[in-house]
Parts: C-alpha cells; sequence; structure tokens
C-alpha cells in the first residue's frame, strides 16, 4: 500500500496536480505581468505580493458567480464540454517527463509525443465544439474559425515536432529530452522558430487570435459561458498554454536536464523544466506584445502557403544535415 | 466694374435660373448667402446650385416651426461659400420634392427633418425613422413649437418590435446569408449604436445602420434655456470634441449679436481647439490600435494622450470637459509660464509621432490591416458628402480651417494634410499627420498671441436673426445654426456633427470587406455617436419602459 500512497501524492500533490495547477495560476500571472510591463502598465499588482495572487482571485470569482445556459444551447456539450477541454490539456501534460519520468513515475512508452498530440487537438475540438453548442452567432463564427486555424497549424506543428524525433531517434518524449546534450533549438534553430510560430497559431495569441477577437466577435466561442464554466474555459486555455510551452520545453530546450545539478535531482528537474516553460512564455509573449491581429484569411492562406511548405522544407534539412547534429551532439559528451 | 465675389456669383447663378421664384437673397456676412425660393423651384434651385459649383457638397437641412409654415433649409457648402437655400411648406400639408436623386449626400438629413418635424418628402427611397424609436406615435413631431411631451403619451416601447427591424427584409438569397447584429452593446463599440450586417460567411454584403440610442434631446433643450446656459448644454453634445461644439455655438452666437471677439480669445479659443484635436486624434489612433489587436500601440498612444490632456487641464481647469469658450470670449487667461510648459509638452509629442508614424507606415500587420481596406474613391466621397479626416483620406479638400476660417486660423500657418488613397490607411495617416500640423499651430499661436482681454460683456438678449457658424473639429466640419427672437432664447439651434455626414459612407466602405475589418473601418471613420443622436426629447419615465427589470430578467432565465 505504501506505493500507492506514493502514486497518489505524484499525482494529486507534486509534481501532479496540485502543483501543475498552481504553476498554471503562476503562469498567468507571469504572462500578464510582463505583458502589462511592455505596454507600459502595472499589470496586476493588489493581490499578494507583486499581485501573484490575482489569477487565483479571479478563479475565485468566477466560480461564484451565477453559472447561465442559454436557451438554445445544447445543454449537455455546452455543460461537458469546458471540464473535458480542460481534463485534457491537464492530462496532456502529465505525459510529460517533468522531473525526469512522467507523473505515473514511468518513463513513458514509445509514441507518447503523437499521444499527447492527439490529446491536446482533442481539447481544441472540444472548444470547437463549445462554440458550437452554445448557439450565439458569435459562438458560431469563433467556432468556425477555431476549427480552421487548427486544421490547419496542426500540420506544421506536428511536422516540426518530427525533427527532434528523428535526431533523438525516437517518438519519446522522455527519450528525445535526454538525448539532448546540446538543446535542439541551437543545433536545428530553423525548426524551432517555425515551431513557435505554429505554437503562436495554435495557442490563439497574437497575431492569431482570431477565434477570440473581441473587437470583432466579442469572446468567439467563449461568448455565452459564464460562472464556472468560463472558470473551466480559461483554465484549459491556460493549460494548453503551458503545454505548448512544455512542448517546445521538452523537444527544443532539453526538458528537466539542465547544465548544473544539486541534491536532490528531482527537485532542480522541476526547477529547470519550470524556467524553460517561463522562458518559452516570455517569448510568446513578447511576439504577442509587438504584432497587431491578423484576418483569418491572411492566417489560413499564410498556413499552406508559407508555414507548411516551409516546415517540410525544415524537416528535409534536419535530416540532411543530421550526421552533422549528431556528430555535434557527440562531440559535447 | 468690381469683380463678382463667389457669394454673389452663388446668388446671381441660382436667380438667373429660376428668375421669378425667388423671393428674396441676402448676404449677411463674407462666404455666407441666403436664397429664398418658391417651394416649387426648390428642386430646380439645387440642382442648378450643383451644377455651377460640381464639389459642392450638402451641409445639413434644417427644419424651422414658423407657426403657419415650416421652413426648410438647405445648407450647401459650395467650395468658397456656404449657400442656403430656403423655402416653406404650409404645416397643415408639409411635403416637398426629394434631393436625394441629384445629391444621395442628403439622405440621412431628410430623414431627420421627416422624423423630427413632419415634413414629407416626396420620393424619397427610405423614408423610415432615423433618430425616434419605432414605436414612437405617428403626428407626433418632437421640434414643432406646439409639441407637448404629453403627446408622446404612454411610449409602449416594444422590443421584438426594435430587434426584428431590418430583417425583415427578404432576399431571393436569404437562405445562404447570416444576419449579424453588431451592436447596441458591443465591445468594439464605445457608444450605444446597432448595426446589422449581411454576412455571406466571412464576408459582409450589406450592412444597416440604426442611429438613435443616445438621445438627450439637445437641440429642444437648447430651446428652453437661455443663450449663455445653452453654453453649457452644448458643450455635452460630446465627450471628446466638446470644445468644438462650444466654440462653433458661441462664434454663431456673436454673430448672431454681432459681437466683436477679442483677439487674444480668438488666439486662446485656438489653441485650446486644436489641444482637443491632438486629444481626439490620439484617442482615435489608439482606438484603431485596439480595434486590430494590437494593444501595446493602444496602450502607448494612450499614454502620450495624458500629456494633453494635463496640458488642457491646466489651461482650462478641466481634463475633458474643457468649460472654456463663452459667448464672447473665453473664460481663462493663459500666462507666459503656461505657455512654455505648453510648448514643451508638444515637443514630447512631437518626438513620439516621428515613431508612430513609423509603426503605421512600417509595421507589416497594420499594414495588413488597413492598406486597401475600406475603399473610398473621390467621386463616392464627393457624392456622399463626407467631411473631415474621411474626405481628406480620399483627396478631397474639406478643411473648413483652411478655407472658411475662424477664431485666428486666417494667419496661422498650417498645411491641410490630403491623402490620395481612400483606404482606412489613408484616414489614420491624417489624423497622425494633423497632430503634427496641430502642435505646429499651438506652437505659433502661444509665441505669437496678442495683448488685451480675453472677454468682453455681452448683452443676454439676441436680435430676430440667424447665424450659420462652421468649425472643423477633429472628425470633420461642424455646423452650428442659430436663429434668435428678439428675447435671451434662442428660437432654434441646429446641430449637424461631422458623425451623421460620414456614417452614410460606412455601407460604401464595408461591402466586400470581411467581418475582421468591420471594426478597424468603422474606427477610421471615427464614429462618435453622442454627437450624432441629440436632437430628440424622449420622455424619460415611459422611455424606460423596455428596460427589463431584474425581476422579468429572472422569470425569463432558465432554471
Amino acid at each position: 500500500m505504501g506505493l500507492d500512497v506514493a502514486f497518489f501524492f505524484r499525482i494529486l500533490i507534486f509534481p501532479g496536480f496540485l502543483f501543475l495547477f498552481t504553476f498554471t495560476l503562476f503562469c498567468d500571472w507571469f504572462e500578464r505581468k510582463i505583458m502589462a510591463r511592455m505596454q507600459n502598465r502595472m499589470g496586476p499588482s493588489y493581490t499578494g505580493p507583486f499581485g501573484i495572487l490575482q489569477p487565483l482571485a479571479d478563479y475565485i470569482k468566477l466560480l461564484t458567480k451565477e453559472d447561465i445556459i442559454p436557451h438554445h444551447a445544447r445543454r449537455f456539450l455546452f455543460t461537458l464540454t469546458p471540464i473535458v477541454s480542460f481534463s485534457l490539456s491537464m492530462l496532456s501534460i502529465f505525459c510529460f517527463p517533468l522531473d525526469g519520468m512522467n507523473i505515473f513515475s514511468n518513463r513513458g512508452f514509445e509514441g507518447d509525443l503523437l499521444f499527447v498530440l492527439a490529446l491536446v487537438t482533442f481539447a481544441h475540438f472540444l472548444l470547437f465544439l463549445s462554440g458550437w453548442s452554445s448557439s450565439n452567432p458569435y459562438g458560431w463564427i469563433g467556432a468556425a474559425r477555431i476549427i480552421t486555424q487548427f486544421v490547419g497549424y496542426d500540420i506544421p506543428l506536428i511536422i516540426s515536432t518530427l525533427g527532434p524525433a528523428y535526431l533523438a531517434g525516437s517518438l519519446s518524449l522522455a527519450k528525445i529530452s535526454s538525448s539532448q546534450t546540446v538543446p535542439f533549438a541551437l543545433l536545428t534553430p530553423w525548426t524551432f522558430i517555425l515551431f513557435l510560430i505554429s505554437l503562436q497559431a495554435e495557442l490563439e495569441e497574437d497575431p492569431f487570435d482570431v477565434p477570440h477577437a473581441e473587437t470583432e466577435i466579442v469572446a468567439g466561442y467563449g461568448t455565452e459561458f459564464a460562472g464556472r464554466k468560463l472558470a473551466f474555459i480559461r483554465l484549459s486555455k491556460d493549460t494548453q498554454i503551458i503545454f505548448g510551452a512544455a512542448l517546445a520545453a521538452t523537444l527544443f530546450l532539453g526538458g528537466p536536464y539542465g547544465p548544473v545539478f544539486f541534491n536532490p535531482p528531482n527537485f532542480w528537474f522541476i526547477v529547470y523544466f519550470a524556467l524553460k516553460v517561463l522562458f518559452v512564455i516570455a517569448v510568446l509573449e513578447f511576439v504577442e506584445a509587438v504584432c497587431a491581429r491578423l484576418r483569418i484569411d491572411h492566417v489560413i492562406r499564410g498556413n499552406w502557403r508559407v508555414i507548411v511548405p516551409a516546415s517540410l522544407i525544415s524537416l528535409i534539412l534536419t535530416v540532411i544535415s543530421s550526421p552533422y547534429i549528431r556528430f555535434l551532439m557527440e562531440a559535447q559528451i | 466694374m468690381k469683380a463678382m465675389t463667389p457669394e454673389e456669383e452663388a446668388a446671381n447663378i441660382v436667380k438667373g435660373a429660376l428668375g421669378e421664384y425667388v423671393l428674396e437673397s441676402k448676404i449677411p456676412k463674407p462666404r455666407r448667402v441666403y436664397i429664398h425660393v418658391k417651394p416649387e423651384a426648390n428642386k430646380k434651385a439645387v440642382s442648378t446650385l450643383l451644377q455651377s459649383f460640381p464639389c459642392a457638397i450638402i451641409s445639413t437641412i434644417t427644419g424651422i416651426d414658423l407657426g403657419e409654415t415650416i421652413e426648410i433649409n438647405y445648407h450647401f457648402w459650395c467650395g468658397k461659400a456656404e449657400v442656403t437655400i430656403r423655402t416653406n411648406v404650409p404645416k397643415s400639408k408639409p411635403k416637398i420634392e426629394t434631393i436625394t436623386d441629384i445629391i444621395p449626400g442628403a439622405l440621412l438629413y431628410e430623414r431627420e427633418v421627416h422624423d423630427l418635424l413632419g415634413v414629407k418628402f416626396i420620393n424619397h427611397p427610405n423614408l423610415a425613422r432615423l433618430l425616434l424609436p419605432e414605436s414612437w406615435p405617428e403626428n407626433s413631431y418632437p421640434l414643432r413649437k406646439d409639441w407637448n411631451p404629453k403627446h408622446v403619451g404612454n411610449l409602449a416601447y416594444s422590443l421584438e418590435k426594435t430587434i426584428t427591424l431590418g430583417e425583415t427584409r427578404t432576399e431571393k438569397n436569404a437562405g445562404l446569408l447570416v444576419n449579424v447584429i453588431v451592436g447596441p452593446q458591443h465591445p468594439a463599440l464605445h457608444e450605444p449604436e446597432r448595426f446589422l450586417f449581411k454576412l455571406d460567411g466571412e464576408i459582409v454584403v450589406d450592412v444597416e445602420p440604426r442611429l438613435g440610442y443616445a438621445h438627450r434631446g439637445i437641440e429642444k433643450g437648447a430651446e428652453r434655456l437661455m443663450f449663455f446656459q445653452d453654453v453649457h448644454l452644448i458643450e455635452r453634445v460630446c465627450g471628446i470634441c466638446n470644445v468644438a461644439h462650444t466654440t462653433c455655438f458661441c462664434q454663431a452666437v456673436e454673430t448672431l449679436g454681432k459681437i466683436e471677439v477679442p483677439p487674444r480669445a480668438q488666439y486662446l479659443r485656438m489653441i485650446v481647439h486644436e489641444l482637443n484635436r491632438i486629444h481626439s486624434h490620439l484617442l482615435l489612433l489608439g482606438i484603431v490600435g485596439l480595434e486590430i489587436g494590437f494593444e501595446s500601440l493602444f496602450q502607448y498612444l494612450w499614454r502620450d494622450r495624458e500629456i494633453v490632456l494635463d496640458l488642457t487641464e491646466k489651461l482650462t481647469g478641466n481634463r475633458v470637459m474643457a468649460e472654456y469658450s463663452t459667448i464672447g470670449g473665453v473664460r481663462r487667461d493663459l500666462t507666459p509660464v503656461l505657455g512654455d510648459e505648453i510648448k514643451r509638452g508638444l515637443r514630447k509629442i512631437k518626438d513620439r509621432l516621428s515613431f508612430y508614424r513609423e509603426i503605421f507606415q512600417s509595421d507589416p500587420t497594420v499594414e495588413l490591416r488597413t492598406k486597401g481596406i475600406g475603399m473610398l474613391s473621390e467621386e463616392k466621397a464627393l457624392k456622399l458628402c463626407v467631411v473631415g479626416p474621411v474626405a481628406r483620406g480620399s483627396g478631397v479638400k474639406s478643411d473648413v480651417r483652411k478655407h472658411d476660417p475662424y477664431a485666428a486660423y486666417e494667419d496661422a500657418p498650417f498645411r491641410e494634410v490630403l491623402y490620395k488613397d481612400g483606404d482606412s490607411w489613408a484616414r489614420l495617416m491624417v489624423r497622425l499627420d494633423e497632430v503634427g500640423e496641430s502642435i505646429d499651430i499651438i506652437t505659433w499661436a502661444v509665441d505669437n498671441i496678442p495683448g488685451g482681454p480675453f472677454r468682453t460683456r455681452v448683452p443676454r438678449r439676441m436680435p430676430k436673426r440667424e447665424a450659420l457658424s462652421r468649425v472643423e473639429a477633429p472628425r470633420g466640419e461642424l455646423i452650428h445654426f442659430v436663429r434668435g427672437n428678439g428675447t435671451a432664447y434662442p428660437e432654434r439651434v441646429k446641430i449637424r456633427s461631422p458623425t451623421l455626414a460620414n456614417i452614410i459612407s460606412f455601407r460604401e466602405m464595408i461591402r466586400g470587406c470581411y467581418v475582421a475589418d468591420i471594426p478597424a473601418v468603422l474606427a477610421s471613420l471615427d464614429p462618435c455617436f453622442s454627437c450624432t443622436d441629440r436632437m430628440v426629447f424622449l420622455d424619460e419615465k415611459s422611455g424606460r419602459k423596455w428596460v427589463w427589470t431584474l425581476n422579468d430578467l429572472k422569470a425569463r432565465r432558465r432554471i
């Protein structure tokens, strides 16, 4: 039974649900704060030191609000989608090797990279369903935009994850991250940049935030959500950002492995992982701050004409230069 | 023989064409002509005028209740003079031929006169309500002198009727089109207004704007206050361009009473007017940043706008509602110390301006969202009679400060900013460049301001005359038409705000654009609906009936 206690501790407390939830809130605060500083604003500053508790306060406030379901909404889907979307995003983060192992105390299985990508695509599809089921014109347009955008950008995203997978010779997240003696971001920067662009589109951040462009379609797919459901939708979005940043950190920045280690190593694994995630988030936010929103047709055309061919070329480039890259990696060892 | 002035020329052309149909013509002041014609010759007078002045635009139509008759004034700007064609129709049978077929810009003005005074314009394509609610009773016209709020009775404002407005129009391909209602409450609109967009997928096929959600009845209210009290009411027509409104009204009343305004006051008015313009333009450019999803630009622009607001506060005592102009001058003087401070603050903005120009000219995302979007060609702009930066963005010369100078603009050195492109980008660049010009004007005015008093005493009673005043508000040409009746109360105050002239062009611009372009194109018009909807006196008590109470909402909630 002792084993079970440790197992549940890992899943529920550290580095499982509770830790990830706290980290999500922290990242939300971090995002808002750096965004605000880049825009000459204060950002959250009242709740807790430096306003660090503001996201928590927001969620608590949302949980206390009246929960409204519109008359014509598909009630079942409308209620279910926020929860399932959040759970799926959380589950996909569980599969990452947060401290060398994933949350389930093993090193994952061959192909869990594809598994998490499938999970997160499914989570996006649920966001589409949530907009579709809300029976609101803004929700419909937002849902249509979300599905158009994701169908397009999932392809370059998956193609660019194949680069690191090829170099590591594995489709396992743990193996890819442990094989990086030198981060792949330095060895194959072309793939990393393309990956970040498609990630930006996947996470609906500027300049790709068309599915919830406030000034055009109010809140897009989330227009009709209120109270607890809105809280879950927002949590799901925040978790997806962590997922995206964690994917970038695992595939391109060496996952939880850092240059120097102290005891206990498990703790430092987490620290390095968190720092890398925050770094990726900072990059994403910087791009968001300096860009205006594109139009949906720009987004789609840009995808099929530029990003998809470019990601294919970058994959070819990675394969061609792989002997050289492998040599560099071994030289490091 | 002395050469004819443009005013005389215009009067003679109309007289020559109409002969005995012209009852009277007068030129009370440079650049103002009034021609009184018989009602049956009205349309001919207008078409003669338009033929001889191809760049003429209609400024507005003013209706005045004279007791037995209703007087209709058509105000035209003919490039060098404001020509008013006046005609009287009997109040019992107020009917007149429409002029919208020769000048489409008159569409909304005729609807306004019909709405508020009950004049029927024969052959008008769509003489529907413009400002009053759909459930407003027939034969109740608020701007008639014998109107009384009781005439409205119990205004049962039916919500269903309002919502279905517009959708009843059936089209053959109605199945393929989606109707999306934007407003009255919508994040892209900062004031309540409703637009019904017909969408084919993401492409806008047509739009029907519905004005009138911010009625306050200022025109009617102005008749019940004395002139000096009206200044403060007029100030509240619009929060952003309040200086333009008060300056315009005060100028009209000063012309009415033949009051000489001291030169120092003219310069001070110009300084505050231009500060107001900078603040309004920076506000709009920031909003455009927000509409196209460029939040950082919005935050930066609004931070720099604070400098102007602080300077306005130091000069006038208020950050936004300046309460500065008054009949016979201004309310506060400028000290040399403050003059230096203004110059220093504006220099800072000028430095930042080059940075913003670089963003608008070279940022790829801004370019994608504004260049070639919302096109309005020069001919269309003339035909629809647009004004201000919208007209100048299409290459139409329309700066009142240049062509019909008031205050101290005759002496001030500045350039009329013109862009030929006619897209959203051009309209934004006009505003950006005008901020630079405004800074130059203020700096020059502070350096060259004459001494002397800044205010004169004026009588309360104004003679039985009329005056038309035009200023270049931040959004375009603003017109106040004031008529006195020998007492301290005005007989009629007519306000034509620039947005009413510009909103008609929105339909032209947005057709064929994407849904995502709607906010950006609308913002490039800089619409100000509180300016536009101010003509109706609405009985608050009964008008509020359509609002659902909390219990109503609870009853309708799905539990």
